[in-house]
């Protein structure tokens, strides 16, 4: 908990704010299409509105439009219609720079290949995210080591992706998706590269980290148990949201 | 094949502005490689149709260097049983008068006996006048012109054209015109036929000849023919066939080529570095296709065959690219060829038409296709060696090109210690070449190791500029030797290229300065031509008594050069008064005591030689230099070594009263070096030499600063060429930096993303890569001027020893270097905004998904 309350420190002000009803993330009838040889509707009006600190697993088969929902929430790519608003912001009505700051300020990843850099060691991929905002570069070391030290790497600091396992690389990857501190963490398949065992210890690490920090968190799997530590399941198919259920 | 369209071709497709920059190489290569040798070729070739042109029916030239020869040589030649015609010849090059018209080449003949040897195919005129030559003879205005020149000029029969003669302007009559072809089209028809004894009066040409053009008797062979007329004139006189002119200007041509050839290796060897560059990027992008391939059964063999042909391919197309740009260079340099032939020659020759021969497109082609595929030669090998069931694996990664970097780095380590041990072990030639050879190899393969030593120096320095932007850019370059090598060996190479031949430049210019006003020294200069290097026309010697008594002059020294065999090879002599020489210049000595040389030169007793032409043809002090005269060979020994810049062949500085005159018989004078009384006005001098004496005949007076500022001009236009190897480095780095980093953008494709994922603006993105590019050209032009520090040493040596025989200093081009940076700086900031914008819009989701 000491950690914790360390973080709390780093935070700016607007880091912490919500709409006044308590949801973060909020999609109005969105549709997304993709044109090419055929049009390709990935969503089909979709509604979704998540409350701060829940924790949620959106569910589907292969192709059911999972991911490009959490790249809508995510804000890495627009809708075609329809309204989002994460954390109270109009984010389909905003234009590059100004959706880079929703990210920068808003949103955590974490993606299935860790998409580590591997030019960098742990303590610098971290610190990538604070660079962005401008910190010192000796409060960026030592938010980072603390980070570390939160997923259970205080030892590998200067460590590159490619001398840790693939457990490791992903605490990386949280760690860094924590950085700022994030009122949204959105995970893409977290433990799809890893093995069952590694897994386990990352979906309890997110867990935990998600309780003692309040986040919202939105994971994407295909994976039962995976979508078993959500406490909302929301199964997509066809496009379509079919079942939104709360465990 | 199937392969080549299902997956090359696919690939080609998918990345056409990269294949595009990567075969540009060996378009650059082959196009400057193609466009010198055909431009050469072809003015060789229409310079060898205008020698046959005037040269006629003619079998034998017999000539005695520049200065000619007296007219009782004839009867000589004409007196033997072997010749059937003998007719004598004089040529010079005087002002046609015209505007843009430039020079004429007016051939003087004997109009009685030269109709035997050359066809006046006249189709106007009044044909009675050449018919019989005493009627052309007894009007010494007397011309004949081409058709072309009559026509492009608005002239017929009867016209009047105004020329320069030693005598000063005179008007001439053209009584003649010749029909095109034959004599009518040698140099573009830009050609006058007078009465040679007519040329000899307006020409100051003294009771003198040229030439002497030799019409054989059918029964003597040609070998017979030669060996009788050098057995009955001496060793004095050349006797060839009129094709050995063309050796001549084919030997000037050769200095040309040296550098147009060296630029062509150069931007081979650019363009090998980045079709390696690109192949071994795309067999890094292509793992999993090739692992999908070996997967289903391609064998090693089939995948390095693959890569193989597409280099082939592209060194094909890269090829016949270059031959259509070769077409395009080969037309401007026609030109400027026939601009050096007219420095030569007085006159332009130029090629109306470029023509390639099969030889040279073969081999421009074979050239450019060795040079791709030895390009993809190691990138094909590591493509072969890929583990298919890594390859396929997701996110896995086999580097393959580890134990490369162990040989490379031994390889390197070897060729530095052959080229340090090659510099301690003598002075042959061949061990100075192979450590030449060494050093560059060397560098070479040391080039990507230096480059990630550099660039984790840089590291520091651009995370303080920009945290984020700066740490990405850095570990860019730190990370991807294999991505940035190529490029860096490139800059490289062109940036030494460029600092080596900037200073070699600098060298030059500096000891020119230097020789200018040791040499040139004198208040005035009187000269006979108005470029001082046209030899068409000379002052009688009685010019000299002219000169000094004008008020306020106190020396006169006399000079008469010309063009002689030396050893074989053609130098020029230069005939001065070396009494005056003593007392007024102060040379640079190389070897001799500068007082005893002058005054046994002075005595008749040796020769003075330049630098260039001690090294160029072995003499040294002591040594005895044969010159052939019309009097027989002139044998003379070394007296003396100084630095001299007249002829880049070398010169020999003979006495003008004690050797020239008993020798040459010729009592003509080329040029006047005026020394004042002190406190006497020069141009009060000038003037009074111009009403005195410039009336009376062609002269032209410059104040000593005006022939220092022509002679200073020409050397800068000559050094002139360095700007243009600045150009070439400049492309070849926009060319490098712009491949490199489009390169980098599609690798690193998912790092953008990921960086924009976590909150980066574009503008960021934008940043790094900027960032990257300056640190892609600091490290190559570090590298580069590191390189040509060395490298000028070397060049200084090949000067001395092997292409010009001057003894350069050391001089760094300092200034060069700042541009070049900062040059390249900007050519890296321009080539790639395109790779920027590239990163910057790249599709997020799309990059995240890929691998």
């Amino acid at each position: 908990m000491e950690h914790t309350s360390e973080l709390v420190t780093l935070k700016p002000a607007h880091s912490r704010s919500c709409s006044r009803s308590g949801q973060v993330i909020c999609l109005d009838n969105v549709c997304k299409e993709f044109d090419g040889a055929r049009k390709v509707t990935a969503l089909d009006s979709i509604n979704l509105h998540i409350n701060r600190g829940e924790m949620v697993a959106i569910v589907g088969p292969s192709g059911s439009g999972k991911s490009t929902l959490l790249n809508l929430i995510g804000t890495l790519t627009v809708p075609t219609s329809g309204s989002i608003k994460i954390a109270g912001q109009r984010t389909d009505l905003l234009g590059d720079a100004a959706l880079t700051r929703v990210r920068r300020d808003k949103i955590g990843f974490i993606f299935q290949f860790f998409n580590l850099l591997f030019s960098l060691n742990c303590l610098e991929n971290i610190g990538l995210p604070l660079h962005l905002r401008g910190y010192s570069a000796r409060k960026v070391r030592e938010r980072s080591r603390e980070l570390l030290d939160l997923v259970g790497l205080g030892h590998r600091l200067n460590h590159l992706p490619d001398e840790l396992s693939g457990g490791e690389r992903q605490r990386v990857a949280i760690a860094r998706a924590l950085a700022y501190d994030p009122p949204i963490l959105l995970a893409d398949e977290p433990t799809g590269n890893l093995d069952s065992v590694t897994g386990e210890g990352i979906l309890a690490l997110i867990s935990d980290l998600q309780r003692r920090c309040g986040s919202t968190v939105v994971l994407v799997t295909h994976d039962d148990v995976v979508a078993r530590i959500a406490s909302r399941r929301i199964m997509l198919r066809d496009a379509c949201i079919v079942k939104d259920e709360r465990t | 094949m199937i392969l080549l369209r299902l997956i090359s071709w696919q690939y080609v497709r998918q990345h056409r502005l990269r294949s595009l920059l990567t075969t540009i190489g060996i378009v650059l290569g082959v196009g400057i490689f193609v466009g010198m040798h055909a431009a050469g070729a072809s003015v060789l070739s229409a310079l060898s149709t205008t020698i046959d042109r005037i040269a006629g029916k003619t079998q034998l030239q017999i000539t005695s260097g520049e200065a000619g020869f007296p007219e009782e040589v004839l009867e000589r030649v004409q007196s033997l049983r072997e010749v059937a015609v003998a007719a004598p010849v004089i040529e010079a090059v005087v002002r046609s008068g015209v505007e843009r018209e430039g020079n004429l080449l007016i051939l003087g003949v004997d109009m009685t006996g030269d109709r035997s040897l050359r066809e006046y195919d006249l189709e106007a005129g009044d044909q009675d006048i050449v018919d019989d030559p005493l009627v052309f003879l007894a009007q010494p205005d007397s011309l004949i012109v081409t058709r072309d020149f009559a026509q492009r000029n608005g002239f017929g029969v009867a016209s009047k054209l105004t020329m320069e003669t030693m005598e000063g302007e005179r008007v001439f009559t053209i009584r003649g015109i010749m029909r095109p072809g034959g004599l009518g089209a040698a140099f573009g028809g830009n050609l006058g036929v007078m009465d040679i004894y007519a040329v000899q009066k307006f020409l100051g040409r003294g009771r003198r000849f040229d030439r002497i053009d030799v019409r054989l008797k059918d029964e003597h062979s040609l070998a017979e023919g030669q060996a009788a007329l050098s057995n009955a004139l001496g060793p004095g006189f050349q006797v060839d066939v009129p094709a050995a002119r063309n050796r001549q200007f084919d030997s000037l041509l050769h200095v040309y080529s040296f550098m147009v050839n060296l630029s062509s290796l150069f931007a081979l060897l650019i363009g090998l570095f980045l079709i390696h560059n690109t192949f071994a990027i795309a067999v890094s992008q292509r793992r999993s296709e090739i692992g999908i391939l070996r997967a289903l059964g391609a064998s090693r063999r089939q995948v390095l065959a693959l890569f193989m042909t597409e280099s082939a391919i592209i060194g094909l197309v890269g090829s016949a690219a270059g031959i259509v740009l070769g077409s395009f260079i080969a037309k401007e340099m026609a030109g400027l060829i026939g601009n050096i032939m007219q420095a030569h020659y007085g006159i332009a020759e130029r090629a109306h038409e470029v023509r390639f021969g099969a030889g040279l497109l073969a081999a421009s082609i074979a050239m450019g296709m060795t040079t791709s595929i030895l390009a993809a030669l190691l990138p094909a090998r590591n493509a072969a060696l890929v583990d298919p069931a890594r390859a396929v694996q997701r996110g896995s990664n086999q580097d393959i090109s580890r134990g490369n970097s162990r040989g490379r780095s031994a390889a390197a380590g070897m060729f530095a210690l052959l080229a340090v041990l090659c510099v301690f072990m003598g002075h042959s030639q061949v061990v100075f070449y192979a450590g030449y050879l060494s050093f560059v190899l060397a560098a070479l393969l040391l080039a990507p190791t230096l480059s990630v030593w550099l660039s984790c120096s840089l590291r520091p320095l651009l995370t303080a500029v920009q945290p984020f932007e700066g740490r990405i850019a850095a570990d860019s370059l730190i990370q991807a030797p294999r991505r940035t090598s190529g490029t860096v060996a490139a800059l490289m190479l062109s940036v030494g290229l460029v600092v080596s031949m900037g200073g070699l430049s600098r060298g030059t210019f500096e000891s020119v300065v230097d020789w200018v006003s040791s040499f040139l020294n004198s208040d005035l200069l009187v000269l006979a031509s108005e470029d001082g290097t046209n030899r068409s026309f000379h002052f009688p010697d009685s010019v000299t008594a002219s000169l000094a008594s004008i008020d306020g002059v106190s020396d006169v020294q006399r000079m008469r050069s010309n063009k002689v065999t030396v050893k074989g090879a053609s130098v020029l002599l230069v005939a001065i008064d070396m009494s005056t020489a003593l007392a007024r210049t102060s040379g640079r000595v190389v070897a001799g005591n500068f007082q005893q040389m002058y005054r046994l030169g002075a005595e008749g007793k040796g020769v003075i030689i330049s630098e260039n032409c001690g090294l160029l043809h072995n003499l040294g002090m002591g040594n005895t230099v044969e010159v052939p005269s019309p009097s027989g060979l002139v044998r003379l020994p070394v007296v003396g070594i100084v630095t001299d810049y007249l002829n880049q062949s070398g010169t020999v500085f003979v006495d003008y009263e004690a050797v020239y005159q008993p020798f040459w018989k010729d009592p003509t004078v080329d040029m006047y070096k005026v020394y004042l009384k002190q406190g006497v006005s020069e141009q009060s001098v000038k003037q009074q030499i111009q009403t005195k004496l410039s009336r009376q005949r062609r002269m032209f007076v410059m104040l000593n600063r005006e022939v220092k500022a022509r002679v200073m001009s020409n050397t800068r236009q000559w050094l002139g060429l360095s700007y243009i190897q600045i150009a070439v480095a400049m492309l070849v780095a926009a060319l490098g930096i712009a491949n490199t980093l489009l390169v980098a953008v599609t690798d690193r494709r998912r790092e953008f993303a990921v960086v924009r994922a976590i909150g980066a603006f574009r503008n960021q993105v934008r940043k790094s890569v900027w960032l990257e590019a300056t640190g892609l050209a600091a490290i190559g032009v570090t590298l580069g001027v590191a390189f040509g520090a060395i490298d000028l040493l070397y060049e200084r040596q090949i000067v001395r020893h092997d292409y010009a025989g001057l003894t350069l200093n050391y001089d760094f081009p300092v200034l060069l270097v700042f541009l070049l940076g900062v040059g390249l700086i900007v050519t890296a900031w321009i080539s790639c905004l395109a790779a920027a914008e590239m990163a910057a819009r790249h599709s997020m989701v799309e990059a995240l998904e890929y691998e």
